[in-house]
């Protein structure tokens, strides 16, 4: 019992505690001296001040203590999420604004599906752009040369050319437009045709021709183009145009060494067979194969 | 009822009063156990935020017991503790010792190094108990009431604080 309240003697003593007699004993003790210094000068110690009405506003404000902020650019996962945005951005970004593109090059045609099953064939020498993105509700498509077209119901179909456009709903219809000329034949179905502030609506069975200063209307028969049968039908065309096309065509390289010809032509020629076409041409327009080598033809006047 | 709900702490007055009573006791305190201001006045904080937040539960004699525990379970996740650092009162003039030579405020100075280099050697417990006391000026019941202890183990930590202070200060001679 002695030792523990011995333990306790200094306690007593700094809570000023002590009886008379425990003091005089204590303070005859060698260690007292720095005892008392010690207390004296830890009374002088002071904690680091602080600021008292912010803690209360703070407090009041029920503002939680600062938490150790990490910025989000530091976190792993909110960089893998800003590159998983950004690609996501970019994709829809590409898909929204990226045209697709269909290129039939000379000596070839090709054949394609739109996002709405609409078939198009694309001749020779063609090429269409379109953007996939919303395709159902923005059927719109810009058209350079001569294509098919069947085209799924739906919502407004639209063919922009150089020279015009063809507003469609469901239907078959053919659209050339070519140098000045721009053909358009309807298969199936009703077309309406811009052209020049000059708006048409044919029928099916009903082709017509704008040319740079004429328009013409005429019935047809057929119930899809020549072209996609190997056949190049022409109606009243120029000689120029005629070899343009049998270059397309044939993907090869016409020279006429001839005088001006502003004959007409109206016919069927063959695209599957050069050899034939150049003999009709030449013969109609009294000309001369004088050479035929690796896609290369001269005529000249017979 | 009501006249309890209107003397309790809900009333800002009588929390603010409360805050002001009680902020400087218990920051130091925390500060004294872990060294760290910027932690001691974060817990402080979130101790009067959780008494004011649930100051319909807290009956106004209770409050003080309450903020300790807040801390003291807060506290309970602080591992790393650093060095307190203290500084001595600025106007410590003492009329004894104002006209005293040069070597005495060489010695006096010595001496104020030498303790808190001790104090840097008290364990957690002893270290916030004794300075409680010396600085706080807290009576050995209310630090009871701090620490959650008894007055007995409050005694018990000055003592053992005196006697290591003191043995630390007389092997630096």
């Amino acid at each position: 019992m002695k030792a523990m309240e011995e333990n306790y003697e200094l306690a007593k003593w700094l809570a000023g505690e002590m009886t008379e007699a425990e003091l005089i004993t204590f303070q005859n003790t060698p260690e007292y001296a720095t005892y008392a210094k010690i207390a004296e000068y830890s009374s002088e110690l002071k904690a680091p001040d602080f600021d008292h009405d912010l803690l209360y506003q703070n407090t009041i404000t029920r503002k939680k203590p600062v938490q150790k902020v990490i910025p989000l650019y530091q976190s792993k996962w909110m960089k893998i999420a800003a590159v998983f945005v950004l690609f996501l951005a970019l994709g829809l970004y590409f898909k929204t604004t990226v045209t697709s593109t269909e290129i039939a090059e000379n000596g070839k045609k090709i054949n394609f599906s739109l996002p709405d099953n609409s078939q198009i064939v694309l001749n020779s020498g063609s090429e269409i752009q379109y953007k996939k993105w919303n395709w159902a509700n923005n059927r719109k498509l810009d058209l350079n040369g001569e294509a098919y077209f069947r085209v799924a119901h739906g919502k407004k179909f639209e063919v922009n050319t150089k020279l015009g456009t063809v507003t469609v709903l469901g239907t078959q219809f053919n659209v050339k437009a070519r140098e000045n000329r721009f053909d358009v034949t309807c298969y199936e179905g009703r077309v309406k045709i811009v052209h020049n502030n000059h708006e048409v609506i044919i029928t099916k069975g009903t082709s017509v021709t704008f040319d740079a200063d004429s328009f013409e209307k005429q019935s047809i028969q057929n119930d899809k183009p020549e072209w996609t049968v190997n056949q190049i039908v022409f109606k009243k065309e120029k000689l120029q145009h005629i070899l343009d096309e049998i270059q397309r065509q044939y993907d090869c390289e016409i020279i006429l060494n001839s005088k001006e010809n502003l004959q007409l032509f109206t016919g069927t020629l063959p695209s599957d067979n050069i050899k034939t076409a150049l003999d009709i041409v030449s013969a109609t327009y009294h000309l001369k194969i004088s050479k035929f080598e690796n896609k290369k033809i001269i005529l000249e006047d017979f | 009822m009501d006249q309890k709900d209107s003397n309790s702490i809900c009333e800002e007055l009588i929390f603010s009063g409360f805050f002001k009573a009680n902020v400087k006791a218990l920051r130091n305190y925390l500060y004294f156990k872990f060294g760290n201001e910027e932690k001691a006045n974060d817990i402080t904080q979130e101790s009067f935020i959780k008494l004011w937040e649930n100051c319909k539960n807290v009956p106004i004699e209770k409050a003080k017991s309450y903020i300790y525990t807040i801390a003291n379970n807060a506290s309970l996740n602080e591992i790393a503790h650093q060095k307190v650092v203290l500084r001595y009162a600025q106007n410590n003039t003492h009329n004894d010792r104002t006209n005293q030579n040069p070597e005495f405020l060489i010695e006096e100075e010595q001496f104020r190094q030498k303790l808190e280099k001790a104090i840097s050697k008290l364990t957690e417990a002893q270290r916030t108990a004794f300075l409680l006391h010396r600085i706080e000026g807290k009576k050995y019941h209310e630090i009871a009431i701090m620490l959650d202890i008894s007055v007995k183990a409050v005694e018990k930590r000055i003592h053992g604080a005196l006697i290591t202070l003191r043995t630390e200060i007389e092997q630096f001679k």
